[in-house]
């Protein structure tokens, strides 16, 4: 088994990125030796609100057994509650926060309520901190990549709350990890010569998953960047599956 | 499948010199199948303009690696422009006399549009060999960093030099701006390397320059090349096209077996 933890539907501006089917989508991990995927959509990113997407995400999901949707709540917006109960009802595992996309950052007061809110749910949270480097993506999309202070605050302020970081590089991995053990990680944007070898004694393989940051990056490299990696059998199988089927109840 | 990488830099801010760390990069490479690596030196170590004498001492190390495994590494050249004609001309006929270095590398003490890049034409007709330019889009890019040279740059120097070989550098980082800058130079190649291993821009390399046209590389240790292969290999194109991007273009460009 082979999951992808960073994966999405729908279409991103200014790329050629392919906008696909569920069913195209499933067919092109395949090929990648992807068996299984958590899918968002790029709507909530971008669309005013993003239920409309989440459920275009959950139909599209719904008679899959490869892709497990997660959704994207908006703290910005007066309806998060809202948002998190349509989650909620929709049977889901985790949610997922944009908060750069979105507009708010991890240190506004919402995002203790929804801290509170969340653990009365028992969903888990995944925290997006980029989809692209900002060094090299069109010019009209003007994005930073979520700020680490952010990041170390919020880590700070719920040490008993375990966030899987979608995007995150490897210099804010370094950081982080000199005082936090909450957190996993998938490496889409971890890259260095030997990067899965390194995170694993960074980290501990129990913390890394794999993504690939689907259909934005090439799908193939990133599971070549795991499938390549010189770990033990046993790092390998936590990172190809075993923390991510925990994580996401699969 | 055979492969050559085109950038790579061993010794990286002064790491990697022991010959036991270049010996694990060589089992690194072979393990996944690169046959030989270009090393371009260690290139920001003295900053963006280095002098004279810290280009002797970065080629001198570029050399060193190359003696050290003569059937593996093969160096180019590091130069700065701004530091003229006589002084680009002394240290690449040193280079190649010494070395046997295959190609001119050009980082970022300026812009390629720059009068200057005549002195590095010019070496480039008489040694017969290729310069690799690092490119990169300047559109979005931070303040202060317009001696990156910007694709239409590079693209600006082909033109200007239509009999001069260029490799204009980082795919990912010249973006579709890139390729289209430097489609119809039959000067140009496009190398791989550097940034996060975007999905279609190899196609569309291949689609507007030709197979003939683009180069594998990685900017190892910064990059991977389990990442890099794996981009070429999931990317809709044919086996000949990859044979070609991974091995038969900068094989025929740098006359390497």
């Amino acid at each position: 088994m082979l999951i992808d933890t960073n994966v999405n539907l729908g279409s991103w501006p200014f790329t050629f990125a392919l906008n696909r089917t569920a069913a195209q989508l499933t067919k092109h991990l395949a090929a990648s030796g992807i068996t299984h995927a958590i899918v968002s959509h790029f709507g909530a990113a971008f669309q005013p609100e993003p239920t409309p997407s989440n459920r275009e995400l959950f139909a599209a999901t719904k008679k899959s057994k490869t892709l497990t949707p997660l959704p994207v709540i908006n703290l910005r917006l007066a309806n998060w509650r809202d948002q998190l109960a349509e989650c909620v009802a929709a049977k889901v595992s985790a949610v997922k926060l944009l908060p750069t996309y979105n507009n708010y950052s991890l240190r506004d007061k919402v995002v203790g309520e929804f801290m509170t809110a969340l653990n009365e749910t028992k969903l888990r949270l995944v925290i997006n901190m980029r989809y692209e480097d900002e060094r090299h993506r069109y010019f009209a999309l003007n994005m930073k990549g979520l700020p680490l202070s952010d990041l170390k605050l919020f880590l700070k302020r719920n040490p008993k709350t375990h966030v899987l970081l979608s995007g995150i590089m490897i210099p804010e991995v370094n950081e982080l990890a000199k005082k936090f053990k909450n957190f996993s990680i998938e490496i889409s944007f971890c890259e260095w010569i030997n990067s899965v070898e390194d995170l694993v004694k960074l980290l501990t393989a129990k913390r890394i998953m794999l993504g690939t940051c689907t259909p934005l990056l090439s799908t193939r490299g990133e599971v070549d960047k795991l499938r390549l990696s010189k770990i033990t059998p046993k790092a390998m199988d936590l990172i190809r599956s075993a923390n991510a089927q925990q994580f996401f109840n699969i | 499948m055979r492969i050559i990488d085109v950038h790579t830099h061993p010794v990286f801010f002064t790491k990697g010199r022991q010959k036991s760390e270049l010996r694990k990069l060589v089992a690194h490479g072979k393990s996944h199948g690169v046959k030989r690596m270009i090393v371009l030196g260690d290139v920001l170590n003295y900053g963006g303009t280095p002098n004279e004498e810290q280009l002797r001492l970065i080629n001198d190390e570029t050399g060193g690696i190359q003696k050290m495994f003569p059937n593996y590494f093969v160096g180019f050249c590091y130069l700065n422009p701004n530091l003229g004609e006589k002084a680009v001309m002394e240290e690449v006929t040193r280079c190649v006399t010494n070395y046997g270095s295959k190609g001119i590398k050009l980082e970022i003490a300026n812009s390629a549009d720059e009068p200057c890049m005549r002195h590095i034409a010019k070496a480039c007709r008489e040694f017969n060999i290729p310069v690799l330019q690092h490119s990169w889009s300047n559109t979005n890019f931070r303040p202060g960093m317009d001696s990156h040279s910007d694709p239409d740059d590079t693209a600006l120097f082909a033109q200007r030099n239509p009999d001069v070989n260029i490799i204009m550098a980082h795919l990912v980082g010249i973006g579709y701006r890139g390729v289209i800058a430097a489609k119809g130079l039959d000067n140009i190649y496009v190398d791989i390397s550097g940034a996060f291993p975007e999905d279609g821009l190899i196609e569309y390399a291949v689609e507007h320059l030709g197979s003939d046209h683009v180069l594998y590389g990685t900017d190892i240790p910064i990059r991977q090349s389990a990442v890099k292969i794996g981009a070429v290999l999931g990317a809709k194109l044919t086996n000949a096209d990859r044979q070609k991007i991974f091995f038969d273009n900068t094989a025929k460009l740098l006359n390497l077996n």
